[in-house]
């Protein structure tokens, strides 16, 4: 056997897969499922942040934007065309207030016109038009298309005229709805959408016109249909705010954070199933060939006797293990992909959405490779256990039972065997070497092995732990307890009987299952809140102090009306002086000098809706000194931390505040659009408008509308609904993904687990076979497997579950969201465990119960 | 059929006992009808070369396994087609076995493996406590009471299985190789104690080997070749003390 060919011991290896497909089926099912786990959340969750996000993207119409108040110099314009060689697209869009007017009563009317080239605007979402027509084949150089509300002031229709500027123009569509609607200017005016052509013959830009521009950059999609990696956006954002210091630039996270935070968590939490698969995929695994090598002893001892050196049998296991890894990988991978395939077609009635799945190479080939390597991983040690098996087994089956307890065995090994340690240190490099690649982060990757090592070691430990306090219950209990629960129990500390290595593994598993939950249940519980129906929707503008009572009575006598309005009183000012510093010296970072001229400014007693201060504190009711709460991202360009003074004037009056929070808001309600709140005694006597939001029925907009313009004819009325409808469908989108692929993740687990303990049968055998001849009747022997498998699952729950609680408190608290102990949950899980230990442990050894003992004597 | 038969109450009667096992595709005879009847207090060796289906016979007097023709009578019990936990119980009460390789429990001590079949059979544990204790003490092993298999020598583990045995006072007690794992000192003293337990509690002995001296104590000699009864002889001192002319 000296020259032990691979091709002698492949065929060696392949002949005892054979022999025993039974035992070997379990291992591939657990290779297997990990990593169709793996490769179908992975999968499936990237091709559905791919879609999830350019639906975000929607909500800017762009990836980045920048909002402009001067021509780009000739400079600044070689870096956006070196930009745009880059493969970004670029397009302007132009917004300012006009007055526009019907070509027969010509009445004016003030309109928010907005100026964009229909071929390329908006890169994402769509814009809605009445009657249903794509942008480019209404918008030209004579055409327009303008909100309802315009139709209804100016008693117009759509074919009729509208003059703006010094053209007319006809009116081709009505505008429903907008993309980028609540990214936009919310100016006085119903919409008028019009072509850049058009408005340069219009002659309204002029030189000195307070026309905003924006630009707004797309960036080239990954060519294999994943998702855009944050990333890029972000370097975009930087590369543009270098480029144009004068301008305000805003990635399409800024739009809507709650949207954006929601979908963040999301990622994390796929990400984190993805792990979680892997490292389920793994356990399985590892008990799988633990178990497996153990069965082959006798085996491993008669070729020893023959003659055998280690390395050559160690060869012909090397290569069963690379055979059984690639048989389940294949297998997985295969299932993984159906199971990506068939997660649009069952989430179908869900989704309203139309998920492109890219059945990814790089997916593929990841779920592969973590197969096979989490296979050779975790058998490793196993295999290096081949050494130390004496060729005295064949003669003296006992010495099979001499073997320490696994723990005492594992330090023993650790103490002993310097190949051990190299062994275990080669699974911790290949973990955070897959969790890398998986999570397209060393540092997440590094973080998550020595996490899943620490977790493993306690873990190995508490069931250590536990173990020895049964014993020395055991001990003293001993011949007082029913022999049945003697005999259970006794079971679990059997020398040689791997209960601490599968105690933590249940544990482990039912930690990351629960852990997955948890997580899983909290960040949709705060997506729900995010994504409220309530939230204002439609937004009113320019409402005068005398106006304001006869808009809250009107809007309170609305049925369609059915939350309280939120109402924000606007105070327009400027900022002459930032930290004595007067303004026109200030150093700004993308924040145009000129913007400083129109600051508004709001007052609220406290933390208004959706707004918190993430630095400093709100002040208390009933402020008298001037005070500020300045928006985070506002606080930034301006340069000004807590404690920073602020100058402001407004009308003839000057004051200075101070800085004493700085806030971030959720994009959802009115006051998210209020970047600097003050107390209300700041303000008092100065002039105010009040801007408002409310929440209607998406059906009934229109009716409001009217209601209000009938009375109120100044004051214009913004609908969003449209555009917070696709917000809300997506954030629900979002949650009705994580939790399926929550509900996968931990089916999957289930299964590897349950494999796991069916594992272990092979080893009950010879008990069930000695305790049939002593007279034991099946019913007896099912007890005391029950009584052992109940305590395993029990203690393996209780540690999982305690862990699975911590991890989840830590997680969430660094995702923002609130953790809340679920002690329902909790039990069930416990009590799940335990009956899925036992069920699981009873459909395993239900066939050797029935088998006769001669058969099994005789294989002896 | 021997003299013997028809005089002392049978104990084991088997009649017509065949075994075939199929090996893939091949079907293959290990006993192909065998007869024989032993009667109460008994020790009998049932010998023959490797193969020759003894280690079988055993197995199915014990009932470990179903025949597939032919009938095995334990006490006037008919047991071959008993369902299993019947037959479960019925092992439990007349049944004591010896393994070649001990077969103890590992998770259980020297005294809980001894008391086993009592708790599996009789329920109480207190009533067989002070037996199993007696009996451990009985094979020299009443200072190692509390010690698990694997803290024994091979020869203290068969000595455990013998006391285990005998503690529900089995009519029978089938032995399968009991010595074939132990070296010449440690087999001949639990053969020793093996046959003293046997007079002590006058039971009916059943003993499988191949080796011709430890056959040479038993009072019957039943040899077996290719899954037939080829010789069937008793000693003249077992002929003496059966009481025979």
């Amino acid at each position: 056997m000296a020259s032990l060919s691979y091709r002698s011991a492949a065929r060696i290896a392949a002949r005892e897969m054979r022999s025993s497909r039974g035992k070997f089926f379990f291992v591939i099912l657990s290779v297997a499922i990990g990593v169709a786990a793996l490769t179908g959340v992975r999968g499936f969750s990237s091709s559905f942040r791919a879609t999830l996000l350019t639906r975000a993207r929607s909500i800017m119409a762009a990836d980045v934007s920048a909002r402009m108040f001067e021509q780009p110099t000739p400079e600044q314009q070689k870096g956006l065309d070196e930009i745009a060689a880059d493969g970004v697209e670029m397009t302007p869009v132009t917004e300012l207030l006009s007055m526009a007017s019907s070509s027969k009563t010509l009445d004016p009317l003030l309109v928010s016109l907005k100026a964009v080239d229909p071929a390329m605007y908006p890169f994402y979402g769509t814009v809605e038009l009445a009657p249903a027509a794509a942008l480019k084949s209404v918008l030209t150089a004579n055409s327009v298309a303008v909100a309802d509300d315009l139709l209804v002031r100016l008693h117009m229709k759509v074919g009729d005229d509208l003059k703006i500027g010094n053209k007319l123009f006809r009116i081709a569509s009505v505008v429903v709805n907008e993309p980028d609607r609540l990214s936009g200017n919310f100016a006085a005016g119903p919409r008028v959408l019009i072509s850049r052509e058009g408005l340069e013959a219009s002659g309204l830009l002029a030189p000195g016109s307070h026309a905003g521009q924006r630009f707004l950059f797309k960036l080239p999609a990954p060519r294999d249909g994943s998702a855009m990696p944050n990333s890029k956006v972000s370097a975009l954002r930087d590369r543009l705010e270098k480029l144009l210091p004068e301008s305000r630039v805003i990635d399409y996270r800024e739009t809507n954070p709650a949207l954006t935070q929601g979908l963040d968590r999301a990622t994390s939490l796929l990400s984190l199933m993805s792990l979680v698969a892997l490292v389920l995929g793994a356990i399985g695994v590892g008990m799988a060939m633990r178990a497996h090598l153990q069965q082959r002893l006798d085996t491993i001892a008669i070729m020893k006797s023959l003659g055998a050196s280690s390395a050559q049998i160690m060869k012909i296991y090397l290569l069963q293990t690379l055979l059984l890894g690639l048989l389940g990988g294949v297998i997985g991978v295969a299932l993984g992909v159906g199971v990506q395939m068939a997660f649009p077609h069952l989430l179908a009635g869900l989704l309203h959405m139309q998920t492109v799945i890219h059945v990814q190479g790089r997916t593929v080939l990841t779920g592969l490779a973590v197969g096979v390597l989490t296979t050779l991983l975790f058998t490793l040690p196993p295999l290096l256990d081949i050494r130390g098996v004496r060729p005295v087994l064949i003669l003296r089956r006992a010495v099979e039972e001499s073997d320490d307890p696994f723990v005492t065995a594992v330090f023993r090994k650790l103490r002993k065997n310097g190949a051990q340690i190299g062994a275990a240190v080669l699974i911790l490099a290949g973990l955070a070497a897959i969790a890398t690649t998986l999570s397209d982060s060393a540092m997440v990757g590094g973080v998550f092995s020595l996490g899943l090592v620490s977790v493993l070691a306690i873990l190995l430990a508490a069931s250590a732990l536990v173990l020895a306090g049964l014993k020395w219950f055991l001990g003293r209990t001993r011949l007082r307890l029913p022999s049945a629960v003697r005999h259970g129990l006794a079971n679990l500390y059997r020398p040689g009987n791997p209960s601490a290595a599968l105690l933590a593994a249940l544990g482990l598993g039912v930690m990351q299952i629960m852990t997955v939950y948890f997580v899983q249940q909290a960040v949709v519980r705060e997506l729900h809140i995010s994504s409220a129906p309530n939230l204002p929707n439609v937004f009113l503008v320019d409402i005068t102090p005398s106006e304001i009572d006869g808009v809250r009575v009107l809007l309170k006598s609305q049925p369609s009306v059915t939350v309280p309005p939120e109402m924000l009183p606007v105070v327009s000012s400027r900022i002459v002086a930032i930290d004595g510093v007067a303004a026109d010296q200030a150093k700004l970072k993308n924040f145009p000098k000129r913007m400083l001229q129109s600051i508004s400014l709001t007052w609220a007693d406290s933390a208004p809706p959706g707004t918190s201060a993430v630095a400093g504190k709100w002040w208390q009711v009933g402020e008298k000194s001037p005070v500020v709460a300045v928006s985070q991202r506002d606080a930034e360009r301006l340069g000004v931390k807590v404690g920073s003074h602020l100058t402001f004037a407004a009308q003839d009056s000057r004051f200075t505040a101070t800085v004493v929070a700085l806030t971030k808001a959720d994009g959802q309600h009115a006051y998210s659009r209020a970047a600097f709140v003050l107390p209300p005694a700041t303000l008092a006597g100065l002039p105010v408008v009040w801007y408002g939001g409310v929440h209607a029925d998406p059906a009934r907009v229109g009716e409001l509308q009217r209601a209000l313009f009938k009375a109120y004819p100044t004051v214009t009325v913004i609908n969003v609904a449209q555009a917070l409808e696709t917000v809300r469908s997506v954030v629900i989108q979002i949650t009705y993904v994580i939790q399926f692929l929550a509900a996968f993740s931990i089916f999957a687990g289930i299964i590897i687990l349950a494999s796991s303990i069916a594992g272990t049968r092979y080893r009950r055998i010879r008990e069930v076979v000695v305790l049939k001849t002593l007279g034991a009747t099946r019913r007896r022997i099912a007890t005391i497997f029950s009584i052992e498998f109940a305590v395993l699952g029990l203690v393996a729950g209780i540690v999982g579950i305690t862990f699975a609680n911590l991890i989840a408190r830590v997680l969430l608290h660094r995702m923002n969201v609130v953790f809340h102990w679920q002690w329902r949950w909790s039990a069930a899980a416990l009590v799940g465990t335990a009956a899925l230990t036992v069920a699981t442990g009873w459909a395993a050894s239900h066939r050797i119960l029935g088998q006769k003992p001669l058969e099994v004597l005789r294989e002896e | 059929m021997n003299a013997m038969e028809g005089r002392i109450a049978p104990m084991i009667h088997v009649e017509g006992l065949h075994k075939s096992i199929r090996n893939g595709t091949r079907t293959v005879d290990i006993l192909k009808g065998v007869d024989f009847t032993i009667p109460q207090g008994q020790f009998a060796a049932i010998m023959g070369a490797s193969g020759s289906g003894k280690s079988t016979l055993l197995g199915l007097l014990a009932g470990l396994d179903t025949p597939s023709s032919g009938d095995v009578r334990l006490n006037g019990i008919a047991i071959s087609y008993l369902p299993e936990d019947k037959l479960a119980q019925v092992r439990g009460k007349t049944i004591g076995f010896v393994f070649q390789s001990y077969q103890l429990i590992p998770t259980l001590t020297a005294l809980e493996n001894v008391l086993l079949p009592y708790e599996l059979n009789e329920g109480d544990t207190q009533d067989g406590l002070a037996r199993a204790q007696d009996l451990l003490t009985s094979v020299g092993l009443g200072d190692r009471l509390g010690h698990y298999p694997v803290q024994l020598s091979g020869g203290e583990q068969q000595r455990v299985a013998l006391a285990r045995a005998f503690i529900l006072r089995p009519p029978i007690v089938l032995a399968d190789e009991p010595t074939g794992n132990l070296d010449s000192t440690n087999g001949e003293h639990v053969l020793e104690l093996l046959l003293n337990l046997n007079r002590k509690e006058g039971t009916t002995l059943v003993l499988v080997t191949h080796d011709a001296a430890l056959a040479a104590y038993a009072d019957r000699r039943i040899t077996l070749r290719d899954g037939l009864i080829v010789s069937d002889e008793i000693s003249r001192s077992a002929t003496g003390s059966a009481g025979m002319e």
